[in-house]
């Protein structure tokens, strides 16, 4: 094979023509290709690695393109699959390697057959059930992944490693119940932050492809507004549900967040996984500024551009104008959070 | 939680409907195959559940009877049993979609079909009925209760109609089987679909067409039926050449449980019990302002579902309000039937909510869920974020 384009990687020493040839025979998969996706895909796929698979179940929008790298303003126009975008761009970019897009949702019926034939799992999703879900998958398919995630000017990442690092479940035991946490649309992001995360992440992604000594074992947490740079020790929970007792209790969960298409419009109701309760005044304090907010004791209902939704303190949502239910759960994601 | 989603499915059963599924299930047998003791017992029990039916609906035969998997598989049958290309067909603007939907699709085999228009206080005029008939016309189509405003259509009027003529008329007793009383010899009804899980109080997944002795469908699905099994065409005899492939045998033995308590209780017994409980609601809701109820006023003749609207709100709003605040079941939207909102005006509004109250609601029930409604007109306007 030749090398040759390849030619930064092969005369760096840690890698060298021995580490290209293992990322050419590697396969990673990609959950989620928005802005820290679509950073790390790029990354992974000039970098050689032999197969990406690249799942999302989102259609490109024009409020994507302010940090989502792959796509362009007709990728917007026409509502391509992110998917499948994503890998007609970077096929232009490496056509010797091999890139499958899947357009899906990932949940606990799905995911172990879209890592099991994969080396390496990346994180490009954007709420914290799908992250649990690919936490237990690699753990019981015994597969490492690299947790990645970002908000407003701040991100975190940590390399998972079945039998070498703790968990995610470690990292944080309890997930925010839905709806009470910030999310990039209600609080925003900057594109330089889930850049930096994305490249560290898919950084460490070639190290343990290559099986170097350097892989980082820590948590690493940086926000590059006010400027801190933390790395963190993150002990194992020696009572950890999933890294040491092994119990996969979501993969055998049948349904997370529930979706039902409503009769009489173009609406989907989606009710959470686990019970929350929402302070409907607070959240609406917290949507003002992307939108038109309105509330009462029993619910509010927020407008803002193509996006409209109705939401009540139990945490359900009625996501208007959709065309399917995985459309509302992608809005509800975004702006309630997962 | 107060349920008032009868209209979509009864809940709960009576007590013997459980318990009849879960030994039938556990007894098992496949009914009307082999000859062994189990399987003659679940045929047993399905031939008792058809014998009740019969005997609910003054059939004559219950052979009659062929179980189906829902109003909406009997309804199939019995529309692309008969009609063929160049039938003529009378229906209303208040038919559910598994009327509207299979004479849709059996435009494009050359059926022609004619909408009566309705009235969501006393359905179809029996003098536009008639006016619609033409010299093909092969089928009425009629909804007998409206399943969106409770609305109920004259059946026996158009029954006498369709005998003058000799026309055929098929019943979708979806929201009376159980509510209303039904003769079908009385009422001169051809063919009757009707569910198991609503008002009869059986489990999901039955429900059954009765054919009128003498009439003839083409079975929309072919395959084993247990008997004639030397032939390769669909038998003649009935029910079975209508009910090819397995029964739900422990859905229908809950069937059986579920008509035995309507026997015992009395139709008519339970129809006055739901109409006392509608007019307690339906005048309870006039006493407050803001919310806008469809079809029948209180005291008029209908069946308990009652369909509204709280002003300046999606139904489906105030649905999932009545379900997260008050803990109460009800169902918002277009309830399957856009014609009936068509004819509303709520076709483009978001279609309305509906109570449909069942064989156990209680007048405490109505009560709490008019103070819900209350509290919800009055509290429920949606103010700005204050700064």
């Amino acid at each position: 094979m030749n090398l040759q384009r390849y030619s930064r990687q092969t005369v760096f020493d840690e890698i060298g023509e021995a580490g290209q040839e293992r990322l050419l025979r590697s396969r990673v998969a990609v959950i989620g290709v928005g802005a820290i996706g679509t950073v790390i895909a790029n990354n992974l796929c000039r970098a050689g690695v032999g197969f990406v698979r690249l799942i999302d179940r989102d259609y490109v929008e024009l409020g994507n393109l302010q940090r989502q790298v792959l796509y362009t303003e007709e990728d917007a126009r026409q509502r391509v699959p992110k998917a499948v975008a994503a890998c007609e761009h970077l096929r232009e970019v490496n056509s010797e390697i091999e890139l499958e897009p899947v357009i899906t949702d990932v949940n606990s019926s799905n995911i172990e057959a879209l890592i099991s034939d994969i080396d390496l799992v990346l994180d490009g999703s954007d709420n914290l059930e799908a992250r649990y879900l690919i936490n237990e998958a690699c753990f019981k398919e015994n597969r490492p992944w690299i947790y990645a995630g970002a908000i407003v000017g701040a991100g975190m990442t940590m390399n998972i490693i079945p039998g070498e690092t703790p968990c995610l479940r470690c990292l944080f035991s309890h997930s925010l119940p839905s709806g009470t946490g910030p999310t990039c649309s209600t609080a925003g992001v900057v594109n330089g932050i889930t850049g930096v995360i994305a490249s560290i992440a898919s950084t460490e992604a070639l190290k343990i492809l290559i099986g170097s000594s350097d892989v980082r074992k820590t948590l690493l947490a940086i926000d590059i507004w006010s400027n801190l740079f933390d790395e963190i020790t993150i002990e194992q929970n020696r009572d950890c549900p999933v890294c040491a007792h092994h119990e996969y209790k979501l993969l055998g969960r049948l349904s997370g967040s529930y979706t039902t298409s409503l009769c009489g419009r173009d609406s989907v109701q989606v009710v959470p996984g686990s019970k929350t309760t929402i302070d409907i005044e607070r959240f609406a304090q917290r949507l003002k500024g992307i939108g038109t907010v309105r509330y009462s004791r029993f619910m509010l209902q927020f407008s803002g551009g193509e996006v409209e939704f109705s939401l009540f303190p139990d945490g359900r949502a009625i996501i208007d104008k959709v065309k399917d239910e995985s459309a509302a759960r992608s809005i509800y994601s975004e702006y309630i959070g997962l | 939680m107060i349920y008032l989603d009868n209209a979509a499915t009864s809940w709960p059963k009576p007590e013997k409907v459980y318990l009849a599924a879960d030994e039938a299930l556990r007894r098992g047998g496949n009914p009307g195959r082999s000859g062994h003791k189990l399987s003659i017992a679940a045929g047993r029990s399905v031939e008792e559940t058809r014998m009740l039916l019969a005997r609910l609906f003054a059939i004559p035969r219950p052979e009659a009877i062929a179980f189906t998997l829902n109003t909406t598989d009997a309804l199939n049958l019995a529309l692309k049993g008969i009609l063929k290309e160049g039938d003529h067909v009378v229906t209303s603007s208040m038919e559910h979609n598994s009327v509207a939907r299979p004479l849709e699709a059996l435009k494009s085999s050359g059926v022609e079909v004619t909408k009566v228009a309705t009235s969501p206080l006393s359905g179809v005029d029996i003098q536009d009925v008639r006016a619609s008939i033409k010299e093909n016309t092969k089928l009425m189509v009629f909804t007998h209760v409206s399943n969106v405003t409770g609305t109920i259509n004259p059946i026996s009027d158009i029954g006498e109609l369709c005998r003058e003529r000799g026309i055929l008329l098929l019943v979708d007793a979806a929201q009376s089987a159980g509510v209303i009383p039904i003769d079908v010899m009385e009422m001169d009804i051809d063919l009757l679909a009707f569910p198991g899980h609503k008002s009869l109080l059986g489990p999901a997944g039955t429900g059954g067409l009765y054919i009128r002795d003498g009439l003839v469908l083409n079975p929309i699905r072919e395959g084993g039926t247990g008997s004639f099994s030397e032939l390769l065409t669909q038998p003649e005899k009935i029910p079975d050449r209508y009910e090819s492939g397995t029964l739900n045998a422990p859905g229908i033995a809950g069937l059986g449980a579920g008509v035995r308590f309507l026997l015992e209780q009395g139709v008519g017994t339970l129809r006055e019990k739901e109409s006392a409980l509608a007019n307690r609601l339906l005048e309870g809701i006039s006493q407050i302002s803001g919310i806008t109820v469809f079809g029948p006023p209180a005291g008029r003749l209908r069946t308990g579902v009652v369909s509204l609207v709280v002003d300046g709100m999606e139904p489906t709003q105030t649905a999932a309000i009545l379900d997260d605040a008050f803990d109460i079941a009800v169902r918002a939207g277009l309830h399957c039937a856009p014609d009936t909102h068509r004819m509303l005006g709520t076709l483009e509004t978001g279609g309305t909510v509906r109570f449909s109250i069942g064989a156990f609601n209680t007048e405490e029930e109505i009560d709490l869920c008019l103070e819900a409604l209350r509290s919800i007109a009055e509290e429920g306007g949606l103010g700005e974020v204050r700064e």
